[in-house]
C-alpha cells in the first residue's frame, strides 16, 4: 500500500467573527471575486476577520506521526478541516496525497432511518472506501464494533456509544493512505477504549503519514514522533512530543495564575533538569535526575528551597511532591552548581512530568517554575502495595 | 525530527479533476446516495411505491379537470388530448422534483458536507438521479397505459430519448445552480416554491400552445421546457415527426425543428452555468453556509 504525503505550505487562514454575512451587498461582490478563477481570496484581514490560522508549515511523511496540540480555539480543529480539504487556505498550500481516512466524526454520514448494515455502507461509501472493500471486511466491522446482534436495526434505535463505535469500526477498516485522527481516542467503554487504541497503534506504525489532535497528552507523546504547539492559530513550538506537551502544560499553569510574584526577584535561575538514567522507567526502577542551578547572591537556608513536583500528564494534576528541604543551595555567594536525587518510581505505567521549582520559604509560595522533564512509566509486573515516589539525595 | 520548514516544491494550485473524472471515482457514492434516497422515500411511506405513481394520477386529474372546463364551447380539435396531458405532466412531475429535491440537497446534507471531504457534486446528482428513478417507474406504468391514452406507436418513439435528455440537462443544471444558490441564500427555497407553482401555468402542460392566442402560444414555446413537452406529447400522441415543421389544421405551423434546437441549447448553456457556478463555490460550502 503505498503512502501518501501531508504537506502544509504557510498556511493562513481567515475567519469571520459575527453573523456570516452583513448583507447581500457585502457577500455578493465577495462572491464574484472569489468565483473569478485566478482571482483567489482576498487576502487580508477585513473588520471582525481574525486569522485562525497563521502561516503554519509542516510536513509529514509516510511512517510519521504528528501531533497537534494547544487549548481551545487554538486552530487545531481549523487545521484539520484544513487538512481534510473540508476548508480551503485563505493563503499558502495545503495538500494531502492518497485516499485520507479521517478519525473525525466518525458516524456524520449515518442515516438514523436505516439499518446498520446499509449504515457502514452508505459511510463507507462517504469516506471514500471501495464498496469491494466494504464487502470484503464487513463482518471484521461488524465484530470490532461489537453491535452485531443490532446490525439489521436502524441506528436511531442505538445507544449514542454503538453509534460511535460502528462508525469508529469503519473508519479503521478503510486502510487509509494517510490518517487524520481527532478525539476519537475516547469512543464508547473502557474495554472498546482499549481495542480502539490498540487498533490506533497500530495504523500509526504502519508506513502512513498520520495527524492526531488530542487533549489527552499522554496518548499524543506515545503515538506521536513529534508534536505541534498551537496558540492563537500560530505555532508556537514543533519538535519531539514530550517537549512540546511539557512547554503546553506549563503555558496552562501560568495561565490559570498559579505562578505569581516577581519572578526577577528570585536570585536562583535553573540551568537544567534531566535524567541521568535512561528512559522509559519501568515501574518501581529508580531514576536519577540532575538538577542545576545558578545563583545571582548568596542565598540562605531559609529564604529560598528547591522543589521538584511530579504531574500525571494524563490529568495534568500534581501526584508527588519532592520537597529538597536539607539541600543547601548556595549560602556561600554566586555562582553554579548542580546536585543529583535518586528517586524511585513506585508508580503505575504513565507520562509523568517532573518540574523544578523554587519555594520561597518566607512568603510561603512558589517563587519560579523551572524547567520540565518528561518520564514514561512502563509496567513490568503487576505492582502490589501501594504507589509511591521515594527521593533521597544522591551521595 | 518531522517537522520540516523547508518550502515543499510544489504547485501552487492543485487543479481539482474534471468534473466527469470525479464523478466516475464518486459513482460508488452516488450510488449509495440514491439507494439512501429511494430506500429513505419509501421506507416508512404507508403507500411505499404507489406515491410514485398517485402524484403523477393527480397531476393528470387536475389536466383533466381543466380540459374538461376547456372544452366547453370549444370544437372538438381544440381540446388538449388526454394522452398529451398526461406526458406532460409526467414531464413537469420530473422537472419539478428534480428541482425540489436538488435544490434541498446541499441544505439538507449539510452536516456531511461541513464533516467529510467528498465531491459535492454527488449530492445534487443523487437527488436528481433518485427523481429519475422514480419518474423511470411512473412513465413504464404511463407506456402501460398507451392504448387507453391514445398513444401512436410508431418510430417516431426514438425522439423520446433524446426529448428526455435535454429534459434532464436542463433540470441537472439549473439544479445545481439552484442548490448551491440556496446554501448562501436561504430564500432561494421560496423563489423556487413560487416558480414551480406559476411555472406550470407559463408552461405548456395542461394547454395546447396552439391552442391558445399567437402570442400566449409564442411566449409559451419560448419558455424552453415548451418545446420539450411539445416535442414529447407529438411525438407519442400526433405520431408526427418533430424533425420537421407540423401544421395544424388551419395551416399554421405549430413546431417547426428550431424549436427542439433552441432548447436542447438552453438546456447545454443552463447545464454549463449551472455546473461551473457550484464548482466554483464549493469550496466555500463548509465556510458559507
Amino acid at each position: 500500500m503505498p503512502g501518501g504525503r501531508i504537506v502544509f505550505d504557510h498556511v493562513w487562514k481567515r475567519f469571520h467573527r459575527g453573523p456570516a454575512h452583513d448583507s447581500l451587498r457585502d457577500l455578493l461582490p465577495a462572491l464574484v471575486r472569489r468565483a473569478r478563477p485566478g482571482g483567489g481570496a482576498e487576502e487580508t484581514l477585513g473588520s471582525g476577520d481574525f486569522w485562525a490560522v497563521r502561516d503554519l508549515s509542516f510536513e509529514v511523511t509516510p511512517g510519521q506521526a504528528l501531533g497537534i496540540i494547544g487549548g481551545n480555539g487554538a486552530g487545531k480543529s481549523t487545521t484539520l478541516k484544513l487538512l481534510t480539504r473540508i476548508l480551503q487556505p485563505t493563503r499558502g498550500f495545503a495538500l494531502v496525497e492518497g485516499r485520507v481516512g479521517s478519525l473525525i466524526e466518525v458516524s456524520a454520514g449515518f442515516h438514523p432511518d436505516l439499518t446498520g448494515r446499509e449504515n457502514v455502507f452508505l459511510q463507507g461509501a462517504i469516506m471514500g472506501m471501495p464498496q469491494r472493500l466494504i464487502r470484503e471486511r464487513f463482518d471484521e466491522i461488524v465484530d470490532f464494533s461489537g453491535v452485531s446482534e443490532s446490525i439489521d436495526t436502524p441506528v436511531k434505535r442505538y445507544s449514542s456509544g454503538m453509534n460511535a463505535r460502528l462508525g469508529f469500526s469503519i473508519a479503521v477498516h478503510l486502510e487509509p493512505e494517510a490518517l487524520i485522527i481527532d478525539e476519537v481516542l475516547s469512543v464508547g467503554d473502557a474495554s472498546f477504549q482499549n481495542r480502539a487504541f490498540e487498533r490506533i497503534r497500530s495504523i500509526v506504525r504502519s508506513d502512513i503519514p498520520v495527524v492526531i489532535v488530542s487533549h489527552q497528552l499522554d496518548r499524543i507523546v506515545e503515538l506521536c514522533t513529534s508534536t505541534i504547539l498551537l496558540s492563537h492559530g500560530a505555532q508556537v513550538f514543533a519538535g519531539p512530543s514530550a517537549e512540546a506537551v511539557g512547554l503546553y502544560l506549563r503555558g496552562e499553569q501560568s495561565e490559570d495564575g498559579a505562578l505569581t510574584g516577581a519572578h526577577s526577584d528570585v536570585p536562583i535561575r535553573f540551568t537544567g533538569l534531566e535524567a541521568l538514567s535512561p528512559v522509559p522507567v519501568l515501574s518501581g526502577e529508580s531514576l536519577r535526575l540532575r538538577i542545576g542551578t545558578h545563583a545571582l547572591r548568596s542565598v540562605p537556608d531559609d529564604t529560598y528551597k528547591l522543589e521538584v513536583n511530579v504531574y500525571d500528564v494524563a490529568t495534568n494534576r500534581r501526584v508527588y511532591q519532592i520537597h529538597l528541604a536539607k539541600l543547601d543551595l548556595h549560602p556561600t555567594g554566586p555562582g553554579d552548581r548542580s546536585d543529583t536525587i535518586v528517586v524511585q518510581m513506585n508508580l503505575p505505567a504513565g507520562l509523568y512530568r517532573f518540574e523544578a521549582m523554587t519555594w520561597d520559604v518566607v512568603a510561603m509560595r512558589r517563587a519560579a517554575a523551572g524547567p520540565s522533564l518528561m518520564v514514561q512509566v512502563e509496567d513490568r509486573v503487576e505492582l502490589i502495595g501501594t504507589h509511591q515516589l521515594n527521593a533521597r539525595r544522591d551521595a | 525530527m518531522s517537522v520540516s520548514h523547508a518550502e515543499p516544491a510544489l504547485p501552487r494550485d492543485r487543479p481539482r479533476p474534471g468534473v466527469l473524472r470525479e464523478m466516475f471515482n464518486a459513482h460508488e457514492l452516488l450510488g449509495q446516495l440514491i439507494k439512501r434516497d429511494l430506500r429513505l422515500r419509501y421506507r416508512q411511506a404507508v403507500m411505499g411505491f404507489a406515491w410514485a405513481i398517485l402524484m403523477p394520477a393527480l397531476t393528470i386529474g387536475a389536466g383533466l379537470v381543466i380540459r374538461s372546463v376547456m372544452a366547453q364551447g370549444a370544437s372538438g380539435e381544440d381540446v388538449p388530448s388526454i394522452g398529451g396531458i398526461t406526458i406532460k405532466s409526467w414531464a413537469w412531475a420530473f422537472f419539478a422534483g428534480g428541482m425540489n429535491f436538488g435544490t434541498t440537497s446541499l441544505l439538507g446534507n449539510i452536516s456531511l458536507v461541513t464533516k467529510i471531504y467528498f465531491p459535492r457534486e454527488v449530492l445534487p446528482a443523487a437527488a436528481i438521479a433518485t427523481q429519475g428513478v422514480d419518474s423511470l417507474l411512473s412513465l413504464a406504468l404511463i407506456l402501460l397505459a398507451g392504448p387507453w391514452l391514445g398513444f401512436h406507436w410508431s418510430v417516431q418513439l426514438l425522439w423520446m430519448p433524446l426529448l428526455i435528455l435535454v429534459l434532464a440537462v436542463f433540470t441537472t443544471g439549473l439544479a445545481f445552480l439552484f442548490a448551491c444558490a440556496n446554501l448562501f441564500f436561504r430564500d432561494v427555497k421560496y423563489i423556487l416554491q413560487v416558480l414551480l407553482t406559476f411555472g406550470v401555468l407559463l408552461t405548456p402542460v395542461f394547454v395546447e400552445p396552439a391552442m391558445a392566442p399567437r402570442l400566449t402560444g409564442r411566449l409559451l414555446m419560448l419558455n424552453p421546457l415548451g418545446p420539450i413537452l411539445e416535442g414529447m406529447r407529438l411525438t407519442l400522441v400526433s405520431g408526427g415527426s418533430i424533425g420537421h415543421t407540423i401544421y395544424n389544421a388551419h395551416g399554421v405551423p405549430v413546431w417547426t425543428p428550431w424549436h427542439l434546437v433552441y432548447s436542447m441549447i438552453f438546456a447545454a448553456a443552463i447545464f454549463v452555468i449551472g455546473i461551473s457556478a457550484f464548482r466554483r463555490t464549493a469550496s466555500m460550502f463548509a465556510e458559507y453556509y
